[in-house]
């Protein structure tokens, strides 16, 4: 079991996602930084989907009352365990009375914990993903409160050997206030003028305090819509579209002064202009960027973007034959 | 004679295709959009995560380490080609009746509070949208939206959330509204909206865009699972079934909300095999035929 002292300001159990049921309206919800919570798994030799906690800007204090290895990845929090300091990216053994605590994420939004064998919550349609717009009950549904106990799985075979091993150099990702992120154009960009396509691309983007793990909102920029009617059946208005499937990371314009990227708890559908998609591995980065982080914006063609997916998972593939070694 | 637009696929960052099928809401569109994605979803092809049936185009969600992007663009090209035929077209169906009470006093107290994200409605969407669309008696209005069904076209926004579109009726005399331009924070679970030609039941408290028309005895989401209508899945729509409304009282409404919170509230329901070619060539006489015992 996991025993919350205290919560933290916003802790959820998440997971790699929950998938077959977007199309009934359901967000995939799971990890915001996909990457992070994923090395997290890697690290322990874990599944890449087991579940594990997702702590935003500020962490929970944890007592473990299992003999079991954690590891904590993504943004840099100040934590410690037994009031000494531990360090992130490094898997640790805990025994029963043992207590972590994860204070202030001071560089982007979410901390992630993995345990080995992962957390034995339950499941809705596939997933251990909390989800707060989905109406499930108990953690399914909300962030963690004090009191609550997680169950725990059994440690993993030869998890002890994965202690105090780090994650290369090179595989961590970079945390700052200056994004570049990479989006394939396309989807309902027909209804994006020349001007406004260069509105988009040339100029710099303010993260807004209003974004979380539903969507990210941007301020900075302008993009023109072209001047013709908008077709039958979207409504009236020159941002409207039949609505249609957004996909996770696509780039809505709901009207010409704003910009809103679905991540992960992202709402399946709707009705506003869409110009493309932010590539897989840069919702990531998107998702740790602290409001007021300033955004520009690199169109890529879908080729490029296999390509940084492809190096992307050279990486992973590298931390995970690390820890396969005896 | 139903004509099949050419779909324009697009490839949306390294995990998705977006097949768009018509710009305009065309319901043969969706027809296709619902068609293929069934199709999909029974060849379940590996490494196709989400299937996804919009309302004039649909989206697929797929893992590019388990399948080539490319590989799939093809064959989703092959399968387009072939659901162009209406005969190809055929759905399995249910005919729901959702109980609505319109112009109710319920949904009246949100449109009040929020009457400020649109003066030009003076805090009453229902009349609004009844003027919008040449209506000056409110029993012609709920006679006009409650007497054919709406075919379920997609779901999305929430869980559980159906957009439904009226059958049989010519564009110019499809009720549509404008969304609000800026969105209410608050909308009741069970609120009837309309937006564009869609009319949506709210599956749970939320915010939302739609005007507010009524609101139903029933609820469309159910994760607790506590009507056996539910037992086989959360949510009551799936694409290509028909939704029929029908008029209620207050008191009524309130009858069916006990008997909804008793468990023993039955769903009005009727399997039909829905045929797309025989719409086309019989229109509203193929809908009365359907809806023929219900």
């Amino acid at each position: 079991m996991l025993h919350i002292l205290e919560p933290g300001l916003k802790s959820t159990i998440q997971d790699a996602g929950r998938f077959g049921f977007y199309h009934m309206g359901v967000p995939p919800a799971g990890a915001a930084d996909k990457y992070s919570f994923l090395l997290g798994n890697v690290l322990l030799g874990n599944p890449r989907h087991y579940a594990g906690l997702e702590m935003m800007m500020k962490g929970p204090v944890i007592e473990f009352q299992k003999k079991t290895v954690i590891v904590l990845t993504g943004a840099p929090a100040d934590a410690t365990l037994n009031g000494e300091k531990l360090p992130l990216w490094q898997p640790a053994a805990v025994s029963p009375g043992d207590v972590l605590a994860v204070g202030n994420i001071r560089e982007g939004v979410f901390t992630y914990l993995a345990v080995s064998g992962g957390l034995a919550t339950p499941e809705m349609l596939g997933s251990r993903s909390a989800c707060f717009a989905s109406g499930f009950t108990g953690v399914l549904g909300r962030m963690l409160l004090k009191g609550d106990f997680l169950p725990l799985n059994e440690p993993l075979p030869g998890v002890l050997r994965q202690v105090g091993k780090r994650v290369p150099e090179e595989a961590l990702p970079a945390f700052s206030r200056e994004l570049d992120l990479h989006l394939v154009l396309g989807i309902t960009s027909d209804r994006i003028s020349d001007e406004g396509l260069t509105g988009l691309l040339n100029k710099e983007w303010t993260i807004h305090t209003q974004s979380n793990r539903v969507a990210y909102r941007l301020h900075g920029g302008r993009v023109r819509y072209v001047k013709e009617d908008a077709p039958f059946g979207s409504g009236n208005s020159p941002g409207n579209i039949v609505d249609i499937p957004y996909p996770i990371g696509g780039v809505i314009v709901p009207n010409e002064e704003e910009l809103i990227i679905l991540l992960n708890d992202g709402t399946g559908g709707g009705g506003f202009v869409t110009t493309g998609t932010v590539i897989s591995t840069d919702l990531s980065l998107l998702a740790q960027a602290k409001p007021q982080s300033k955004v520009r914006f690199h169109a890529v063609t879908v080729d490029q973007a296999f390509q940084l997916r492809r190096e992307q998972e050279q990486l992973i593939e590298k931390v995970k034959s690390m820890i396969q070694q005896a | 004679m139903l004509i099949f637009p050419e779909t324009r696929f697009d490839f949306c960052g390294d995990e998705y295709i977006y097949a768009e099928i018509s710009k305009d809401m065309r319901i043969e569109s969706n027809f296709k959009a619902i068609s293929i994605t069934n199709e999909l979803r029974n060849r379940d092809i590996p490494g196709m995560i989400e299937i996804y049936p919009g309302n004039a185009s649909y989206l697929i969600r797929y893992d590019p380490n388990e399948i080539s992007p490319y590989h799939l663009l093809d064959y989703l090209q092959e399968i387009d080609q072939q659901k162009s035929d209406r005969s190809e077209l055929n759905f399995s169906s249910r005919i729901i009746e959702i109980p609505v009470w319109y112009n109710d006093t319920i949904t009246e107290k949100t449109m009040k509070k929020y009457q400020h994200l649109q003066p030009e409605a003076g805090g009453d969407d229902f009349t609004f949208v009844m003027k919008a669309n040449g209506f000056t008696d409110k029993d012609a209005f709920i006679s006009a939206h409650s007497s054919t069904p709406y075919f379920i076209t997609s779901l999305g926004f929430k869980p559980g959330t159906a957009w439904g579109f009226p059958l049989g009726v010519r564009n110019d005399k499809v009720i549509q509204a404008p969304k609000y331009k800026s969105p209410r924070a608050y909308t009741p679970g069970e609120a009837v909206g309309v937006g564009g030609a869609f009319t949506v039941v709210y599956p749970t408290e939320s915010t939302g865009s739609y005007q507010l028309i009524g609101l139903s005895a029933v609820p469309v989401y159910d994760p607790g699972q506590s009507l056996s209508v539910f037992h086989d899945s959360f949510f009551l729509a799936k694409p290509g079934d028909l939704w029929k409304y029908r008029p209620i009282t207050e008191a009524e409404f309130y009858n069916i909300r006990e008997e909804v919170k008793k468990r023993t509230y039955e769903y009005k329901i009727k399997p039909v095999q829905f045929s797309v070619e025989q719409y086309d060539e019989k229109g509203t006489t193929y809908i009365s035929q359907l809806m023929e015992g219900f």
